[in-house]
């Protein structure tokens, strides 16, 4: 290829497709496992073009028994493997949930550090096209609050490669969600920023490292995934009003970035948080506490949260639509903050 | 060089839509990167530049297309 | 045990409002998603799982059914649920997303929950075991009449939920039918890609219970299995496993491209659908005649186009309806 040609752009699922590849090519210890991750590519294009690459016995499609396949992936990264396992919806976690938090987030644990449990957990997140309760779920709390487990999600491709790559090279358990919508899977809808330019080689994205994806002086809009995107498009509405928002992607939940969470709201005063997922005892509880614990003055008024409400996630559109975190939401969470 | 759904990409007569560019007009691309995607029926096709050279753009994001389409050309030069 | 003249009837009337029904749904569900297949477009949005070819599983075993017999089935659901007799309107209404759908539009085409006839279903694979032994459990501590039966597909088998309820639903004894509807294909990854034995009754042997298998889609076999299965299970004599070869005549879910299944494979599948099957069966016994097929399609179309209508015409729920029903409120 010649030296000059610009930098092409990825969907999410091309970068997690191509980031698993390149450390397949170099590590023969990772592995895929999962249902339709094979000959279908996965069900989100996550896995597309593995099997032609790494063959059946790298890239094993699993029948429907997420607590074997889970409690699997945690044994063989124990005996020296390195498994990528997808746990296809977020919302299948009910069914394998011991296999992952009393186990594979455990065992370093248990182990004083003697076992490493280097498993990547991928697994879809998200809704707003009606696929109703148990297939629309974030869960990041759930997962987040549970010691053990580092946790990711990329809002964009490039932030996506890199991640995965880190995750694969954690000695962790590392749970990497992807929302379903930055995909790029032209059937649920597209998020044209998520698409963006991606290197060709091998990079990492540090893991605990929050980005600042929009600089501003008057409010912090703190998100994750498609919530970054929500509070860009708030930022713009904003800006047209002469209101400067700085938004801030967490990328990771675990570590969690409290210093740059902690810098941003010192220089605005101000915070929301947006979060796709229920709203209490989560994400959004857990960032406000960051900077109230550290130093409450540094707040000019009370944070809001934007977050998914405290019920199931409803099927019919008006009711979900009713329910989800968008821009305007984030606009007028500025406003109640009174000036 | 144009850019062009083949004829064969699909079955039936079935539109598409261009759901991705993955490259900016006027990119410097090299013959067979894959310069965008094209759904249909949920199927997502990839289409490849068919020369080294500057991208040109002619269906936006979200444009409707068909087999035989010419969805932009790669100018060499 | 074979079908009386008005039960086998009743089948086939039963197959047909079935088929006919998913045909109507998956024109409705295509509305606003073409061409860009867009989830979320459209008045029926979201995921939808039709159930075409597996019409002979529903009539064959809800036939031996009423309505406070309990059926939980999963995400491919709107057979078994026409079977069970759940209103047609209310379900319609609810696929559509409506406020007079069975749950104000909360639950949707995976999520349909009946309990004037016992019926529910849900989109987690196998899910709905548990609840099926639950129901007989309760019916066996009240002393009350009822069985219940889960709908699985192949692939649950793989589950843990389904080993764990066949243990207890032997090890209790309770009035449990669990039929597994073997269509082959667990979306892309096929039965024998999945499963480590050939055929999924013979487990029924790890819990001392009966399994028995039905071949070829045949609803009269179907139905002499699973009358056997049940009468047991009132008897008090316990579980049952059944497993029956169907066919998917459509894909895992609407908008599948199917590019896994080998070429051919749909062909040969709809040259043995079901419906005509019986259909052609019972002209050749006397037991419909022309003038019966045409009337039962006239009707099956009435029921269809109102169920529609009404769906159609019915309101949205108002977007803070959301925020209804998490909870009962306190008595």
């Amino acid at each position: 290829m010649p030296e000059e040609a610009s930098t092409r752009k990825l969907t999410i699922a091309r970068a997690m497709a191509e980031a698993i590849a390149q450390e397949m090519r170099v590590d023969e210890r990772v592995f895929v496992m999962g249902e339709d991750i094979a000959a279908l590519g996965g069900v989100f294009g996550n896995t597309r073009g593995l099997l032609d690459e790494f063959g059946d016995k790298r890239i094993r499609d699993t029948p429907i028994s997420e607590t074997a396949f889970m409690g699997a992936a945690t044994g063989a990264a124990m005996d020296g493997m390195r498994p990528v396992v997808e746990l296809m919806f977020v919302d299948f976690m009910g069914v394998c949930f011991d296999a992952i938090y009393n186990c594979m987030a455990k065992n370093v644990y248990f182990s004083g550090g003697s076992f490493k449990v280097p498993v990547v957990l991928m697994t879809s997140t998200g809704g707003g096209y009606s696929d109703a309760g148990q297939h629309s779920q974030c869960l990041y709390g759930s997962f987040a609050h549970l010691p053990g487990m580092k946790v990711v999600s990329p809002s964009n491709a490039r932030d996506a490669k890199g991640l995965m790559t880190a995750a694969i090279r954690d000695d962790n358990p590392v749970v990497f969600m992807y929302h379903k919508g930055l995909q790029g899977m032209g059937w649920l809808g597209t998020e044209p920023a998520a698409i963006v330019p991606v290197p060709e080689e091998t990079f990492t994205t540090p893991i605990g490292k929050a980005a600042v994806v929009r600089e501003g002086s008057d409010v912090t809009i703190v998100g994750l995934a498609m919530g970054v995107h929500h509070g860009l498009r708030a930022a713009e509405q904003l800006a047209e009003r002469g209101v400067s928002a700085e938004v801030l992607d967490l990328r990771s939940l675990v570590p969690l970035d409290r210093e740059a969470i902690i810098a941003s709201v010192a220089k605005t005063g101000r915070l929301i948080v947006v979060d796709e997922d229920y709203q209490s005892y989560g994400v959004t509880g857990e960032i406000i506490a960051t900077v109230v614990e550290h130093d409450v003055r540094l707040l000019e008024s009370s944070p809001q949260r934007v977050a998914y409400p405290d019920v199931p996630i409803p099927f019919s559109r008006p009711l979900e639509q009713f329910c989800l975190p968008n821009a305007d939401k984030i606009v007028a969470a500025y406003d109640a903050m009174g000036h | 060089m144009d850019i062009i759904i083949p004829g064969d990409l699909w079955e039936g007569d079935a539109e598409g839509v261009l759901t991705a560019w993955l490259f900016d007009a006027g990119a410097k691309v090299s013959e067979g990167a894959i310069v965008a995607e094209v759904m249909t029926d949920k199927v997502q096709y990839e289409l490849v530049a068919p020369n080294d050279g500057i991208l040109r753009i002619r269906a936006e994001l979200d444009a409707v297309v068909k087999r035989g389409d010419v969805i932009g050309s790669v100018d060499a030069g | 045990m074979q079908p009386g003249r008005a039960e086998k009837r009743w089948m086939y009337e039963t197959m047909l409002l079935s088929r006919r029904y998913e045909e109507a749904i998956e024109k409705i569900y295509l509305e606003g998603k073409q061409p860009r297949f867009d989830m979320a477009a459209g008045p029926i949005p979201g995921e939808m799982h039709l159930s075409n070819g597996q019409e002979p599983c529903a009539v064959g075993v809800i036939a031996h059914l009423e309505a406070h017999d309990t059926v939980t089935a999963t995400h491919r659901p709107h057979h078994q649920a026409i079977a069970k007799g759940v209103d047609l309107k209310e379900m319609t209404a609810e696929i559509f997303g409506k406020k007079a759908g069975l749950s104000g539009g909360r639950g949707g085409h995976m999520h349909l929950l009946d309990p004037r006839v016992n019926f529910v279903c849900s989109g987690i694979i196998a899910q709905g075991l548990g609840p099926a032994l639950g129901a007989a459990l309760s019916r066996t501590m009240q002393g009350k009449p009822g069985v219940a039966v889960a709908f699985i597909g192949e692939g649950a088998v793989n589950q843990g939920a389904f080993h764990e309820t066949m243990n207890l639903a032997a090890l209790w004894n309770l009035p449990l039918i669990v039929v597994v509807e073997d269509n082959a294909w667990g979306i892309s990854v096929s039965k024998k890609d999945s499963t480590a034995v050939e055929r999924n009754h013979v487990r029924a042997a790890a819990y001392g219970i009966p399994g028995h298998f039905v071949p070829d889609n045949d609803p009269i076999a179907i139905y002499d299995v699973a009358g056997e299965a049940i009468a047991r299970a009132r008897r008090g004599e316990g579980p049952t496993l059944i497993e029956i070869e169907t066919d998917r005549l459509a894909g895992h879910f609407m908008g599948d491209a199917e590019q896994y299944r080998p070429e051919g494979e749909k062909d040969a599948l709809f040259a043995r659908d079901p419906i005509p099957r019986l259909r052609d069966q019972m002209l050749a016994a006397g037991e419909l005649s022309a003038e019966d097929v045409a009337s039962i399609d006239a009707a099956v179309a009435r029921r269809i186009d109102e169920a529609v209508a009404f769906a159609r015409e019915s309101p949205y729920p108002e977007p803070s309806d959301a925020l209804e029903h998490a909870f009962h409120p306190v008595t």
